[in-house]
């Protein structure tokens, strides 16, 4: 792999004037939101329904008139599945994700609110706020702190003890991803200390309620009664449902996977954050996100997580104007000369899939490029990974 | 229908309420919904504006056909309006003007307020088949259930849309009762309702009213000049301590008018509308009153709520502490704060107000 790039060591009063730049950009982003964003998240909703509805049509079209005139069959339930889930990836990403954020709380529109947003996924929208929202936004790539590194099921960094049941991850990876909402909908249960004993049946009962609940709403509504809409035509649309909902899970997976995981992303011992100031959290953000280089269609289909750094740096900010901070934010990165992680989608998967396999083995970690950059680190205690 | 006739329709439309909700979900029933028809919707109450006339130099009288999630109210009461302005919803309290009509429509008389956002939105912008969201009626200004004896109304202002809606109930009761209106406002232009007011005037025996300019000249019979005080209301209604009170009008006004009256008259009812403080304090301490819990604290100004709530024994919701995970963001119905990290200042309600990055600058009303 690529050698580290070498990042210029800041001092606590670099480290300010970064951080205040970083605001200001805020600030200013934050006083120019209005109509054109509301108009932005409202074009958003609409394709979702859309094609939402297109799909299912063209599922039920191909169910019921395939069956009478079979030609219709295949091109109108690959069609219709496509469109579903397109219309899923569009819900869980830019809808979703960035409204469960509070992105667009300043609108108050109740439909639109980060609080109470629930989305079309297995996993609730309040287990998402609490282990995406808080843990992984606030202790980013902190080991033992952001349960997304590795979700407690992969080993993706050499900081991270090995185990023998890591060599199987190659072929674990590939399930998660494709049951990844599933993933995704239990991750807070945290089942690890659940089957070590360290949580009692009724209180896991308890926390499952909730979970149980949304999961059975999305089988009963995906798997159940839209297939049934179809009478006895129900297998193409219970199948291309199942399919719909698996591109989903694939292509989130490889989106989030390609947002912390690439091999300059970074992870943090526990200690680094203690004391943390705003210029360093801005830095951790920065070390433990990496963009993907797109384009407009990447941006909207990954939900601009494509600019991953931005999101990290203004979680709370509308996602549709991620695109032009990250002009400025890189620009910025440039002149404190700090990296800013970038590439391609197939490049920064490629360098996922790496990690998956690399670490699948025991590794250890690097040993500090050289002495001057690491007594000189911001980000005390930290150590940085490579592949 | 009748009441079990239709306990018995809502019982049968629940498993179809099941169904819909489970395939759709009110957000998406919703968006179709109102590609149906504007006003449309799975249980929020709004409401497409029907008709719209002007009703003084600085006035317009919305007319609202509501939707059927609208529960109604009571004469005397007001109710929280939106509407998005610049992609933003702005909410506002504004007095239902007419009675509760046959047909379910609803009206407010709104004034064109300078610097109102939405007062001035509704008077100009807003056009006929536009859709509003509703909040439900409150106000604790009504009419007894059987009126009677002699009753004085004083108005200032915009503090005539709820006193009007009591007068044409009044009116519409044949007028059981002895009523006098002193209607206070700056010139003729800016009064409302006048011509409805004086031919209600001729109709009943036992209305009177009287209009009271502040910054013109009196010419007709029924207008009058200057501002409120004892003279003037013992010279126009000199059994003014024996008559049921009820005053609407700005802040000032009505602290004036209880001052003259409310310890002497048999029924003291009164409601003010005070701009929100434009002025911010920096220092001291501020009221904050928790609406779900129903308790008030003094928390000090210019610090961060979260810290202050959780110092005064609460512990609200939280996560980062720096104003980016959403956990500790909760409503706030009132009151002016200023978020730390941008100085920004917050006049309007908000449905997420970040406790941990935000200062009380004025007495708040939050959702906890």
């Amino acid at each position: 792999m690529t050698a580290k790039p070498a990042n210029r060591p800041l001092s606590p009063e670099q480290l300010g004037h970064f951080a205040a730049e970083l605001d200001a950009l805020r600030a200013r982003t934050a006083a120019t939101l209005g109509q054109r964003d509301a108009d932005y998240i409202r074009a958003i909703v609409a394709a979702v329904r859309y094609t939402g509805l297109a799909g299912r049509t063209l599922l039920f079209v191909g169910a019921i008139g395939g069956a009478f005139l079979p030609l219709l069959l295949w091109p109108a339930c690959i069609a219709g599945t496509l469109l579903l889930a397109l219309s899923k990836i569009l819900e869980n990403m830019e809808l979703g994700h960035n409204v469960m954020h509070g992105q667009y709380d300043w609108m108050r529109d109740p439909h639109l609110d980060g609080k109470t947003y629930e989305w079309d996924i297995a996993g609730t929208g309040d287990n998402w706020r609490k282990t995406h929202n808080y843990q992984h936004h606030t202790w980013t790539n902190v080991r033992g702190m952001d349960d997304d590194v590795g979700y407690g099921l992969l080993r993706l960094f050499p900081e991270q003890r090995w185990k023998p049941f890591y060599l199987l991850q190659p072929a674990i990876a590939v399930i998660f991803a494709i049951l990844f909402e599933w993933g995704v909908a239990i991750q807070d249960l945290r089942l690890g200390r659940w089957f070590a004993g360290k949580v009692n049946n009724a209180t896991m009962r308890e926390q499952f309620r909730p979970v149980g609940r949304k999961m059975a709403h999305q089988v009963v509504k995906d798997y159940v009664l839209f297939p049934l809409l179809a009478g006895p035509f129900f297998l193409p649309v219970l199948l291309g449902n199942i399919v719909a909902n698996v591109l989903r899970n694939l292509w989130t997976y490889t989106i989030i996977f390609c947002g912390h995981f690439t091999a300059d992303a970074e992870t943090f011992a526990k200690a680094s954050v203690a004391g943390e100031s705003r210029g360093q959290w801005y830095l951790r953000q920065l070390r433990g996100s990496s963009n993907l280089a797109g384009g407009r269609l990447l941006n909207l289909l990954s939900g601009n997580l494509s600019h991953q750094i931005e999101h990290h740096f203004y979680p709370d900010l509308p996602a549709n104007r991620y695109a032009a901070m990250a002009v400025e934010v890189r620009e910025i990165c440039s002149r404190y000369g700090q990296h800013y992680n970038t590439g391609s989608l197939p490049r920064q998967f490629g360098q996922v899939i790496w990690r998956i396999l690399r670490h699948a083995f025991p590794s250890r970690p690097a040993e500090p490029l050289s002495a001057a950059a690491s007594v000189a680190s911001p980000l005390t205690g930290a150590q940085s990974s490579s592949a | 229908m009748t009441a079990p006739a239709r306990l018995k329709a809502s019982r049968a439309r629940r498993p179809l309420q099941r169904l819909v909700q489970t395939l759709v979900g009110p957000a998406a029933f919703d968006f179709w919904a109102s590609k149906l028809h504007p006003a449309w919707s799975w249980s929020r109450p709004l409401a497409k504006i029907v008709a719209r006339h002007s009703e003084s130099r600085d006035s317009v009288t919305l007319l609202l056909q509501p939707n059927r999630h609208w529960q109604g109210f009571r004469a005397g009461q007001h109710l929280n309006i939106s509407a998005e302005i610049d992609g933003i919803r702005v909410t506002r309290s504004y007095s239902l003007s007419d009675t509760p009509r046959p047909d379910g429509r609803i009206a407010i008389t709104v004034k064109a307020i300078e610097g109102g956002k939405l007062s001035r939105y509704l008077c100009t912008t807003a056009r006929v088949g536009d859709v509003l969201d509703l909040g439900p009626a409150f106000g604790e200004m009504a009419l007894p259930a059987t009126p009677g004896g002699s009753l004085l109304f004083l108005a200032a202002g915009s503090g005539i849309t709820p006193l009007m809606a009591l007068i044409r109930n009044l009116a519409g009761q044949g007028m059981p009762v002895s009523l006098t209106l002193l209607y206070w406002a700056r010139s003729r232009e800016e009064v409302c309702f006048a011509d409805e007011l004086r031919r209600l005037a001729a109709q009943h025996r036992g209305f009177q009213v009287r209009f009271v300019l502040t910054r013109a000249n009196a010419v007709a019979d029924d207008e009058c000049q200057g501002r409120i005080g004892a003279e003037q209301l013992s010279a126009l209604v000199p059994d003014a301590v024996q008559r049921q009170v009820y005053a609407c009008g700005p802040g000032g006004f009505v602290d004036t008018v209880r001052t003259l009256l409310a310890a002497q008259v048999p029924q003291f009812q009164a409601e003010a509308f005070t701009p929100p403080p434009r002025l911010i304090e920096e220092s001291g301490t501020v009221q904050v009153t928790l609406a779900a819990s129903g308790q008030t604290l003094s928390v000090p100004r210019g610090q961060s709520l979260l810290t202050a709530l959780e110092a005064a024994g609460l512990q609200p919701a939280s996560g980062c502490r720096m104003g980016i995970c959403n956990t500790c963001a909760c409503g706030k119905r009132s009151g002016t704060t200023r978020n730390l990290h941008t100085d920004v200042v917050q006049h309007e309600p908000v449905s997420a107000l970040r406790l941990c990055v935000s200062s009380a600058a004025s007495d708040l009303v939050l959702d906890l």
